[in-house]
Formats: C-alpha cells, structure tokens, sequence
C-alpha cells in the first residue's frame, strides 16, 4: 500500500523541517542572549544606568583637569602661562567662580489655568532664559549660571517638552540664575524698564532678584570637544 | 514509519544546529511561519499515510508552496501594515490540531 516514495519524500520533509526548526531555535536564542531592551522599563532603566555612568565620568573630568592643573602648578616656569590659563578657564566655564553679583530666580506663574487658556502662556520657556541671560551679558556678567549648568560659549538652552536642556542636562522650574559682575549693574540691567524681565513681572511670573556679595558659580561638568575646528596659525590671515 | 520520522527530525535538528547559519533578525518571523506550514504539512503528510491516502506530489508540493505562500503572505502583510501572520498562525494552529485529533484517533483504534 505505502509506497517507497511516500516513506523517502517524508524523510526528506521531515529532514528539512528539523534543519528549518534548529534554525530557528538559534535565531531565537542568538536573539534572547543580545538581550534587545524591549520594555519600557528596560529602556529606563537602561536611561538610569547610563545617565550615572555619564555622571562618573563627568566626575573623572574633574578629578582629571585638577591632576592636570596639580602638574603645571609643579612647574615654576609656566606661572605665567598659569595665569593665562585660569583666565582662560574662567573665560570658557571650566574654573568654579565667586564674587559679587545677583541671584535671580525665576517660576511659572501660580494661578490655576482656566479653561480654554494655553497652558504654555504660564511657564517659563527656553526663549524667556536665554533672553535674560543675554541681558545679564550685556549688563557685564563675568559668569553665568542656570540651575548650577554653567553657562559657556557652547552652551545651549534649549526647549525639551517639560524640561529645558542646558549643557544637555535636564534643568526644570524654579530657574536659579546666578551672575557674577557688579551687582548693580546687573540688577539695573534686568531690570531696566521694556527689558524682558519687566514682561514677565507684567505677565505674573514668580520673579526674585537678589543682590549678593558673593555668588559661586559652579564650573561647566562636561567634556569640551573640537571636532572640526582647528586653531588658525599665526601667519594664516582668517577669512 | 515513526522511526523514520524522529530519525531524520532529529538529523535535521543536529545538522540545522551545526551550520554556521544564522538568520538576520527580521526573517525570523517569516521563518516562524514558514515552519508553522511546514509542521502542518508534515502532520497531513501522516494523516494521509494513515488513511491511505497519501500522494507524493500532493504532499511535497504542499510542504513547498504552503511555507513560501505563508511566509509571502506574511511579508506582503508586514508591507501593508495587516498582520496578515496572524491569519496564517491561526489557520495552520487549527489544521495542525485536527490533523494531530485525526492521527490520534486512528492511533486509538490501531491499538
């Protein structure tokens, strides 16, 4: 009854299943052992581990950049460079700094919504940051901080839904901006009448200015990287 | 007949594991289904050979086409955003269930 046909063309299929099958298994297994974050808590806690091994090593930039300074501070020749080199560091955000200068805190405006109002009317937004800081620059800030991110030259500050980036750090309400420079100046500055910060008071945000003899602004954590900037030589005229 | 099975399942499954062949991941689901049609036409390929109704042709050809057709089927369903695998897991699921009560039943009365 069974044919000798029947009985090979089973073997076979069943051959090539089991190789289909062992295949399979393996794509799995290589698939389950890469271990692909698939869940949302994965991701986050993937997020966490991350973000402190980023904060390490940020603290090896620290302890790094004071070894380096330790060994130029060995060597009596180069007090002159020393010097230039602080400025420099201060100058670029990467010195902590005190001195006199105002402390200007800055919140989302109290009053519940009403309905049909906009909820972004009532918060403080990147453009509202940067605009005070860009006052506080023009009224002689030395350094500048938000939320201890030091400001730099390459710092952004930058809208990131909720939160605003700075430094590419998260950085949320209240702001706490700390300037150093003549605190006079600084607060005449700011609060010059037309300036951003009276638009703000008019629109009922949470505003604190503070004078104070001695601010400390913290250095910028990060690393610094040039990748498509070279310095030009001296005899090179810059176009 | 079931030694002959086992035994070449079981050749397979060593050669499948020693060759240095590993799908890229997004086959894997096609495959999936591809030996989803093929376990189903091995199961009617028994069912036949029990109730004596076994053809060559008819049992190659359907191990062939109907893993090809699934696996198309799926990819074809994957480019117009249908889960169109779906239709094919159930379908060979259910065929692969009846196939199995049919040969269970001639086990039974066999013995």
């Amino acid at each position: 009854m069974q044919s000798k046909s029947a009985k090979v063309s089973i073997a076979i299929v069943s051959l090539i299943l089991g190789i289909m099958l062992a295949v399979q298994f393996k794509t799995t297994a290589s698939n389950n052992s890469a271990q692909l974050p698939t869940r949302v808590e994965d991701v986050a806690q993937e997020l966490n581990s991350v973000t402190q091994e980023r904060d390490a090593l940020a603290e090896e930039v620290i302890s790094l950049r004071e070894k380096l300074g330790n060994v130029r501070k060995n060597d009596e020749a180069m007090a002159d460079l020393q010097d230039e080199l602080q400025k420099t560091s201060m100058a670029a955000g990467t010195m902590a700094v005190e001195g006199p200068g105002i402390i200007l805190t800055v919140n989302d405006i109290p009053r519940k919504i009403q309905a049909g109002e906009d909820p972004n009317d009532s918060i403080v937004h990147d453009s509202d940051l940067f605009t005070l800081v860009n006052d506080l620059k023009a009224s002689g800030a030395e350094a500048i901080s938000i939320n201890d991110q030091r400001i730099t030259a390459m710092s952004e500050i930058r809208c990131a839904s909720t939160l605003i980036l700075i430094n590419t750090r998260r950085v949320g309400p209240p702001f706490v901006i700390k300037a150093t420079g003549n605190p006079d100046m600084l607060e005449s500055g700011v609060n010059i009448s037309g300036g951003w910060l009276s638009f703000m008071k008019q629109w009922g945000y949470q505003i604190n200015l503070q004078k104070s003899e001695k601010v400390l602004i913290p250095a910028y954590k990060g690393p610094i990287r040039f990748e498509y900037s070279v310095p030009v030589e001296k005899g090179e005229k810059a176009e | 007949m079931w030694l002959i099975i086992i035994f070449c399942l079981l050749i397979g499954l060593a050669i499948g594991f020693q060759m240095p062949v590993l799908l890229p991941l997004i086959y894997a689901k096609y495959m999936s289904i591809a030996i989803l049609a093929a376990i189903d036409s091995v199961f009617g390929g028994i069912r036949g050979y029990m109730e004596d109704g076994f053809d060559t042709t008819i049992f190659v050809s359907g191990f062939i086409v109907n893993a090809l057709l699934a696996a198309g089927l799926a990819y074809i369903g994957d480019k117009l955003g249908v889960e169109l695998y779906l239709a094919a897991v159930i379908v060979f699921g259910v065929r692969i269930f009846q196939n199995l009560a049919i040969i269970r039943r001639y086990l039974v009365k066999k013995y």
